[in-house]
């Protein structure tokens, strides 16, 4: 209830159109009403051989209302789904701004695919909330308040059954409906979430599947989650027909009854027989718009039930999101970060990830953080890019804590290359981009020729997720990226695991030179190039179990050396 | 592929029943028009009493009811027959997308292909709900109307059948313009939610260039885009609606008009014969006017067929297949290259004329910088790729020949990201080999590929479920699991993608020790960057830019090559001493 209050919100923003629709809609509610009304007046009338004039202004009055219905129809129709596309994509919008902050952490979650089938399908469901639940029954209401009223000047009788209609028609019927409606679970949006993520994952672990030959198994078990989906419309539309149908069967009953009470009024000389064609005509047109509300509880509950999926996914309390972090990092001057015995593990996760880390980089420092996956390596990055929130110690950049220090500022001053770095579809001119809007195309080949991609033209076509390009080649063209940031604080996670050792070399040259007077924090699972760094850091099981120069370490003959002899075997 | 309506055609019970249906409708119509005008004709004119139109009464009642009845079971018959198409036509997509050799997968974006299998399918479900029901009925029940009308009064008849044309005639107009419109829209749809998917999954990276806020904007502006394009269709179908109710409108007036002549100037007819065909003229022009609104949505469906179709249609160069067994006792069978190429399409990578030979149990590394073709060549070999030219041969015949899960019986694949499905570790070690491994044999594969530590710390130990792309589990832990995959499955012939890139050295060494475990009775092909691989090396493929440039052990390639000794000498680590 509360999530479709926020839609209402989100609705009541283009009030003008709204107001508009409701006008229109009454306008040609009403019209039509009146010019059935007036065409079995007329008709009556003309058998009773009339002046001819009364017939002329009967006439006339039966095309002005059928030019001016067809008009307020038209206008009716453009303000609601104008409205209703707005809104969508307000929606979407506010739905993606909620996303944004949970970025990180919500991936771990929520599959991707249903996320996408969550805001496109949901949203969709949503283009109902305005045009069948939220004015329908506004504009309904008040043309039968019309209707009742003009008709009980005639007979006060007719005018109760019209109500009795109203009442069975609009809220009984389609209350029954919602009864049924609530024992009957319809999943057809969850059925269609299913077969999205099985589809997604079809299509991105397909070589995988290929070699383990289970495309064909696969291929089964999406036909059978199609065919369940399928099932669920089917058997939602069925049902929509079925309360269709009643409602309608009970509309032209009313209409029958009208016309039963009025033939006994007129026998019975308590209404003129003149009247009586134009109060069954009334009758059958008012209750025409009536048969769509029996689909009402269906869009409602399917509305209900959207709004309530899309705020789910994104209500959940993220570790991430302090109120008291307005603090801005200087940009001007490289970092000093002093982490104190910071302790950390993920949600949901009774093991520790990092338990106890103490440790400092000074200014311009270089540092290299190393250890076997699953160490806490790449934890500790994310804790210093806030993308996590430690639980106990505390981590401060130039002496300000990372708990005041808004997210967005940290980024915008740190140059990062992660594990695993997204590559949009588009050119790698678009990729390149991200960096900054001022880029030159001169500087983003400057930049490729840095990595070793000089043969990569900046027109050439990347497609979704690089899947075009290389795990080296990713890897080279997130280091350009970084590059052309021009950031004082540098967060490399593995940055060059997938380069081969000569281009290592010439990449580091270069990122050493650009980051001469900067702090620079390297995790790495290779053990060469350490002696550039200024301390070392040994991880295991999330905590430090040394750190020092390289020399240092190397002569101390612990954990690094362990490693650095396992290494040398190995070459 | 066929058209929507050679597929309607083929439902040939149901296309009778509408028909049968719609009959019984006209029927409905006239009874109901007849019924309610001779009992107000009765009581206004006639004044006759209550007993009068009781049986009249009753008769309305039952055509109420069977109107009502005839229109649900008129809807219930599109729908199964919508569903029916559905379902048909998703199942053919999925197989088309199952067949697809590897590349396909990447092409285009993913997001588009699921709008293709979810979206576009769905909209071909009013041509069958909506559209078919409705023209069958349009086109039974005005002639009906029509006729009845005839027997009445000629005039009426006359005037209906003149102005009636003009429904059709704006529908087709207006329909033609939707139909161009309406395959825009499927485009946009389609390229909207590609755009979308690809944005959620690098929304860190947007983070971290501080470029998230700006894609709402985008957001925004392809969906209001996006209601801009829906609008242009929706205002030609509201004009559409506009005109014909116009149109309807317009006519009955003339039909009320000449009646109230004939009724009060020259006294020619009846109030009976005026009022019933003044209730019969709007029915004849609702159900033209039905048929308009029920053929946009027919229109659409038309263009999400069109899409359908195109991808069910797209050529693609599928690896071929034949049906000759692969004898077991040949595995691990020589492998020989012979002038094998490919290229991924203008002006993208190639991979040029590749001649070589694989010896049986052989350790083949392949070597050269990144991006030298090393993969694809991979591909090619693991029949993931068609080669452009050239053959692969397995033993005496190409591999082409061979029935295609033979092949891959024998094969495993560790690649640099081996993707995790969302299942449990068990099911993931699983997927390897047999689908009814035991859990001990299980067990066994992880606790060989250096797994079943992490697994018995875990709380639910093999039956921990394991996320999209293996989130969850580190890099070294995705790398051990394929392993334990290769364990399970026991193959004749390992690809190996670059082995010890990103891990960490317990993995390296689990890995070193693993593939010396599994080579023993398997060729193994590694793509390789770590100077080991390639010292070890039975014969070493050397890359560059897509060619073969040298081929041979790690001392003959460091005597011949210098691009080899250059690559080799900083492997060395010159620089860590």
């Amino acid at each position: 209830m509360k999530d479709l209050a926020e839609i209402m919100k989100l609705t009541m923003t283009e009030k003008k159109d709204i107001l508009y629709s409701i006008i229109f809609g009454f306008l040609a509610g009403i019209t039509a009403v009146g010019l059935f009304a007036a065409s079995g007046f007329l008709i009556s009338k003309s058998a009773l051989t009339p002046p001819f004039y009364t017939l002329i202004i009967l006439t006339s009055a039966v095309k002005l209302l059928g030019i001016t219905k067809a008009f307020a129809r038209y206008a009716e129709r453009y303000f609601s789904h104008r409205a209703t596309f707005t809104i969508l994509s307000n929606l979407r919008e506010v739905f993606f701004s909620k996303l944004e902050p949970l970025a990180p952490g919500i991936f771990q979650r929520y599959r991707s695919g249903d996320l996408l089938s969550r805001i496109v399908g949901d949203i969709e469901t949503l283009q109902n909330f305005f045009l069948r639940v939220f004015y329908p029954p506004i504009v309904l209401v008040l043309v039968f308040i019309s209707t009742i009223l003009f008709t009980m000047f005639f007979s006060i009788y007719v005018a109760l059954v019209l109500v009795a209609g109203l009442l069975l028609t609009v809220f009984i019927v389609p209350a029954y409906f919602a009864l049924r409606q609530l024992k009957i679970d319809y999943n057809v949006r969850e059925k269609r979430g299913d077969l999205s993520t099985e589809v997604t994952e079809f299509l991105y672990g397909f070589r995988d599947l290929k070699i383990y030959q289970k495309v064909y198994g696969k291929e089964q078990s999406l036909t059978q989650s199609s065919d369940a989906y399928i099932k669920q419309q089917e058997y939602e539309n069925s049902n929509k027909l079925f309360s269709q149908s009643v409602n309608s069967f009970v509309s032209l009953i009313i209409s029958w009854l009208v016309l039963c009470l009025g033939a006994y009024l007129v026998i019975e000389g308590h209404l003129e027989g003149i009247l009586l064609a134009m109060l069954v005509m009334i009758s059958l047109t008012v209750f025409e718009d009536a048969a769509p509300m029996a689909a009402f509880p269906i869009y409602y509950q399917d509305s209900k039930r959207a709004a309530n999926r899309l705020f789910e996914t994104v209500e959940k309390k993220n570790g991430g999101d302090n109120t008291d972090d307005k603090q801005l990092l200087n940009p001007n001057q490289s970092l000093m970060i002093d982490i104190e015995a910071v302790s950390f593990s993920f949600p949901n996760e009774s093991r520790q990830t990092l338990r106890d880390v103490g440790l400092r980089l000074p200014a311009g420092s270089k540092s290299a953080i190393v250890g076997p996956s699953g160490s806490g390596k790449s934890t500790l990055l994310n804790l210093l890019l806030k993308m996590n929130t430690h639980d106990k110690g505390d981590i401060r950049m130039n002496g300000q804590t990372v708990r005041h220090i808004n997210q967005e500022s940290i980024w915008e001053n740190t140059n990062v290359v992660l594990q695993e770095n997204h590559f949009f579809y588009g050119t790698i001119r678009d990729n390149l981009r991200l960096a900054g809007d001022t880029i030159t195309d001169s500087e983003m080949v400057e930049a490729l020729a840095k990595v070793e991609l000089s043969d990569i033209s900046l027109d050439n076509e990347v497609y979704e997720k690089g899947g075009n390009l290389s795990g080296g080649e990713k890897q080279r063209l997130a280091i350009a990226r970084a590059l052309l940031k021009d950031a004082t604080l540098w967060l490399l996670d593995e940055p060059t695991s997938s380069v081969d050792a000569l281009t290592e070399e010439f990449i580091y040259d270069h990122l050493f030179r650009q980051a001469k007077n900067d702090t620079l924090v390297l995790v790495s699972h290779r053990l060469t190039n350490l002696d550039m760094m200024d301390q070392v850091i040994v991880m295991d099981h999330g905590s430090i179990i040394e750190s020092g120069t390289f020399e240092e370490l190397m002569a101390q003959k612990g954990y690094l050396y362990e490693m650095k002899q396992i290494e040398k075997n190995l070459l | 592929m066929d058209s929507l309506r050679n597929i309607a055609i083929r439902y040939k019970q149901q296309m009778l029943a509408l028909f049968i249906l719609s009959v019984i409708t006209a029927v409905t119509v006239i009874l109901q028009a007849y019924f309610l005008v001779t009992i107000v004709d009765r009581i206004f004119l006639k004044q006759q009493g209550f007993s009068g139109i009781i049986w009249m009464l009753l008769g309305l009642f039952i055509i109420l009811l069977l109107r009502t009845a005839a229109t649900y079971a008129n809807g219930q018959i599109g729908i199964r027959m919508a569903a029916n198409v559905k379902r048909t036509y998703r199942k053919a997509l999925l197989h088309k997308f199952a067949k697809a050799p590897v590349k396909q997968s990447l092409e285009g974006q993913s997001g588009g292909k699921v709008s293709v299998v979810l979206d576009a399918v769905d909209e071909m479900d009013s041509y069958f709900s909506d559209y078919i029901p409705q023209l069958i009925k349009t086109s039974i029940i005005p002639i009906v109307i029509l006729m009845t009308v005839f027997t009445q009064h000629v005039n009426t008849g006359l005037i209906m059948i003149m102005t009636a044309p003009f429904i059709p005639i704006f529908m087709v107009i207006i329909g033609m313009q939707t139909k161009n419109k309406s395959e825009e829209q499927q485009k946009k749809l389609s390229a909207f939610s590609g755009s979308f998917l690809d944005k959620l999954q690098g929304l860190t990276t947007l983070k971290l260039f501080g470029r998230a806020k700006e894609q709402q904007e985008d957001i925004r502006k392809s969906s209001l885009s996006f209601r801009d394009a829906t609008m242009e269709i929706l205002k030609i179908a509201f004009m559409s609606s506009f005109m014909l109710e116009l149109i309807s409108m317009l006519s009955i007036g003339i039909v009320a008009l000449e009646l109230a002549i004939q009724l009060i100037i020259y006294e020619q007819i009846s109030f009976f014969t005026a009022f019933f065909l003044l209730v019969l003229a709007p029915e004849f022009y609702s159900m033209l006017k039905d048929l308009g609104s029920a053929f946009h949505s027919g229109r659409g469906s038309m263009g999400a067929a069109r899409k359908v179709t195109e991808e069910l249609n797209r050529s693609e160069q599928q690896v071929q297949w034949g049906s000759r067994r692969l004898p077991v006792e040949i595995m691990p069978a020589a492998i020989r290259l012979d002038h094998v190429s490919f290229n991924y399409g203008e002006g993208q990578f190639s991979l040029y004329d590749i001649t070589s030979d694989i010896p049986r149990c052989g350790q083949i590394a392949i070597a050269g910088r990144s991006g030298s073709g090393k993969t694809t060549l991979l591909h090619l070999i693991a029949g993931l790729l068609p080669p452009s030219d050239g053959k692969v041969i397995v033993g005496e015949k190409p591999l082409s020949h061979y029935i295609e899960s033979d092949w891959f019986d024998h094969l495993s694949y560790i690649s640099q990201q081996p993707y995790i499905f969302s299942g449990t570790i068990a099911e993931n070690i699983a997927i390897g080999g047999d689908a009814n491994a035991s859990r001990f044999q299980i067990a066994h594969a992880a606790e060989q590929a250096g797994l079943s530590g992490m697994i018995q710390t875990l709380d639910k130990g093999y039956d921990t479920p394991v996320g999209e792309a293996g989130r969850g589990l580190s890099g070294g832990e995705m790398q051990r699991l394929a392993l334990a995959r290769a364990f399970l499955k026991q193959p004749a012939v390992i690809l190996f993608d670059e082995p010890t890139t990103g891990l960490d050295l317990e993995t390296e060494r689990v890995l070193q020790s693993s593939m010396k475990q599994l080579e023993q009775n398997a060729t193994v092909i590694t793509v390789a960057h770590r100077l080991h691989t390639i010292k070890n090396a039975d014969k070493i493929f050397f890359l560059e830019n897509g060619r073969l440039i040298a081929e041979g052990t790690h001392n003959e390639l460091i005597k011949t090559t210098p691009e080899y000794q250059k690559m080799v000498s900083v492997q060395r680590g010159v620089k860590t001493e």
